[in-house]
């Protein structure tokens, strides 16, 4: 095993497919900063161009490129409220607060280096794990994936706010975003549900314009209000001093980021649900993780720990996406499926070959994760004090700027003209409900859980009829969604005794 | 009690988990299960945040009241739609831009022209040359196309 990891890291660091690396990553920095054209849709793009490369070259260009854009799509979080990913967007609610407050170097330094840890985690789980993953994979059938997403629905708790009237408006925006990803046709009997007739809506609302809309407009709108700079009136000398601040702040939450690193690596592990679930997990559990009722208080206001947080779990869920995709042909993700159609170009079949005979080219998508991230770092986090400058430049120059951004992002996902309504649509919105005190987090992990849930529920009750809901693994599960729900109301009363 | 911007919202909040709910009474069980689970809690839910906020309990809010500034901004873009629905993105991006910074931004005519067109170099460099990216070229000059 030694052999091949060292033999996989000299293969990475040949000539031509370190600089193959280098093209995907600066290719990957700037999609990722767009929010239409993510990680998933850049490999689709550049899948044509790794046909005359040899396997190594093809997955240092190709994930050299994604995990780039996974890492610099918490950027444009961070410093304009805009989700240059779509699962950056847990980065949004306290990342872009930190940098209104003055604070977008701390943030930006804390999401780089959480984001590096992160991926060194998932790139050695990746390494670890293949050989002994399988039993739990094959082990994760529709109702257990059903009971994780679940999982991932119960964490609304965590993302309402304190009181028991931010957890009702919270538990209605939650419960509003998984009817918002009903829209479209239903897959088992085909009826057409809340299609108004269009035919845009038989596909469903797609993620980045609701998300986009949602998060975004209403901080551009809340730049023109306020007419200053993004960073309002916050001392100059604080910008770019914080880079340091941030990194510090990783190793001082080294715990909080290595769990989350590792709710990452399991949710990427597990194929179909869904890469936007672990962002929000992770923010959800670094919530959970305060202690007492005024400490969570902080979150959504700009703490650093809601930074740290999905920034970590960001990237090691591209190692965890990679166990299944390699080890059974399983895709983890939407990207992976296209990485899977990387595999079929070079000939390679994922599966015992890959840990046997091609045992070297695994390796060396392990080390190219984890040589991009490095590199990505070392080199934002030379240019964050200007980047965070970004931050000063008044309100009225970056505006136009920022709305091209949001709305080429949304148009660029699907092509649909329409999406640019649906995202004007959600922004006005989404600017109602910052208005009126509604949170916006819970809308967004019910509409990207929504369409998951309906369909493993669909398949354990055609399967299994109620008797799924003994299982022994979905028991398991139930008890820790309970428990996801019941945790902060345990803590808030235990800190009321206290 | 009075009924203000919250009132109106929770109401639309609940009148939107009603057409839901009645509307999925209309489809088969299979169609109508999931909707009807989240449509009636959240009309219940959303019901009794609209009586909260009739009864004046006020949620702490964290959004601007500049209205004005909200429709202004708002009213950009949809500006911003129509020209990309009338000309396509190519057109409308250095147009937008233009336009956005000389009336709404009170910039220099010649600053807003010179980083309009940096925009619009981005934009053609990066999607047209690099990515290859097909955009819709507008109404007026493609059909729609």
């Amino acid at each position: 095993m030694i052999d091949a990891l060292l033999q996989g890291l000299s293969l990475v660091l040949q000539w031509n497919a370190f600089s193959l690396m280098l093209v995907g990553m600066a290719l990957g920095f700037v999609v990722g900063l767009l929010p239409g054209i993510g990680g998933a849709a850049t490999l689709a793009l550049m899948l044509p161009f790794v046909f005359k490369m040899s396997p190594v070259e093809a997955f240092a260009f190709l994930l050299g490129m994604h995990s780039v854009a996974a890492t610099t799509g918490d950027i444009t979080s961070i410093l304009f409220g805009v989700p240059g990913e779509a699962l950056s967007a847990a980065t949004v609610v306290d990342g872009h607060p930190m940098a209104k407050n003055g604070e977008a170097a701390r943030a930006l330094g804390a999401a780089l280096m959480s984001s590096l840890v992160g991926a060194v985690i998932g790139a050695a789980a990746l390494a670890v794990s293949i050989p002994i993953v399988r039993p739990l994979v094959l082990t994760f059938g529709s109702p257990e994936l059903f009971m994780v997403t679940m999982m991932g629905i119960a964490c609304i708790t965590s993302l309402s706010g304190q009181g028991t009237g931010a957890q009702l408006k919270g538990f209605a925006m939650g419960l509003l975003g998984l009817l918002l990803a009903t829209i479209g046709q239903e897959r088992q009997s085909g009826i057409l549900r809340f299609d108004f007739g269009l035919i845009y809506l038989w596909e469903g609302l797609d993620l980045i314009p609701v998300l986009v809309g949602i998060f975004a407009i209403p901080e551009i709108i809340d730049l023109a209000a306020r007419g200053t700079a993004i960073a309002g009136n916050a001392p100059a000398t604080k910008l770019g001093a914080g880079v340091w601040e941030g990194i510090k702040d990783t190793f001082r939450h080294f715990w909080l980021v290595v769990r989350c690193s590792a709710v990452g690596v399991l949710v990427g592990i597990l194929p179909g649900a869904g890469g936007g679930v672990a962002q929000w997990m992770a923010y959800a559990h670094a919530v959970q993780s305060a202690k007492g009722t005024a400490d969570r208080e902080r979150f959504g206001k700009g703490d650093v720990r809601g930074v740290l947080g999905p920034g970590a779990a960001n990237n090691s869920k591209e190692g965890g996406d990679l166990i299944p995709t390699i080890a059974f042909g399983v895709p983890g993700s939407g990207a992976m499926a296209i990485l899977l159609g990387a595999f079929l170009i070079m000939g390679l079949h994922p599966g015992p070959d890959m840990l046997t005979k091609h045992l070297a080219v695994t390796y060396s998508m392990v080390w190219t994760l984890v040589i991009a991230n490095v590199i990505t770092v070392v080199v934002c986090l030379a240019l964050l004090p200007y980047l965070a400058l970004v931050t000063r430049i008044r309100g009225s120059l970056i505006i136009p700027f920022l709305l091209l951004l949001v709305f080429v992002g949304s148009y660029t996902a699907n092509r649909q003209l329409a999406d640019l309504l649906v995202t004007l649509g959600f922004g006005a919105v989404g600017y109602l409900m910052m208005r009126f005190g509604w949170p916006r987090a819970p809308l967004v992990l019910g509409f990207v859980l929504g369409k998951l849930a309906e369909t493993y529920l669909f398949i354990s009750m055609a399967r299994y009829g109620y008797a799924w809901l003994a299982q022994p693994l979905v028991l398991v599960l139930m008890a820790l969604t309970a428990l996801v729900i019941v945790l902060p109301y345990l803590q808030e009363r235990r800190a009321h005794a206290n | 009690m009075r009924i203000s911007g919250a009132v109106i919202f929770s109401a639309g909040l609940a009148m939107t988990a009603a057409y839901a709910v009645l509307t999925a009474l209309r489809w088969p069980s299979k169609a109508a299960l999931f909707p009807l689970v989240m449509g009636i809690p959240l009309l219940v839910l959303a019901m009794a945040q609209m009586v909260i906020d009739w009864r004046g309990v006020r949620a702490p809010a964290d959004a601007p009241r500049d209205t004005r500034a909200a429709v202004s901004v708002l009213a950009w873009m949809t500006s911003f739609i129509a020209l990309v629905f009338l000309l396509g993105f190519p057109l409308a991006v250095p147009i937008f831009i233009f336009g956005y910074l000389v009336i709404a931004g009170r910039e220099p005519w010649f600053l807003s022209l010179a980083l309009a067109l940096v925009a619009w170099g981005a934009f053609y460099l990066l999607f047209q040359r690099l990515l290859h990216f097909p955009f819709d070229s507008g109404w007026l000059i493609g059909g729609g196309t």
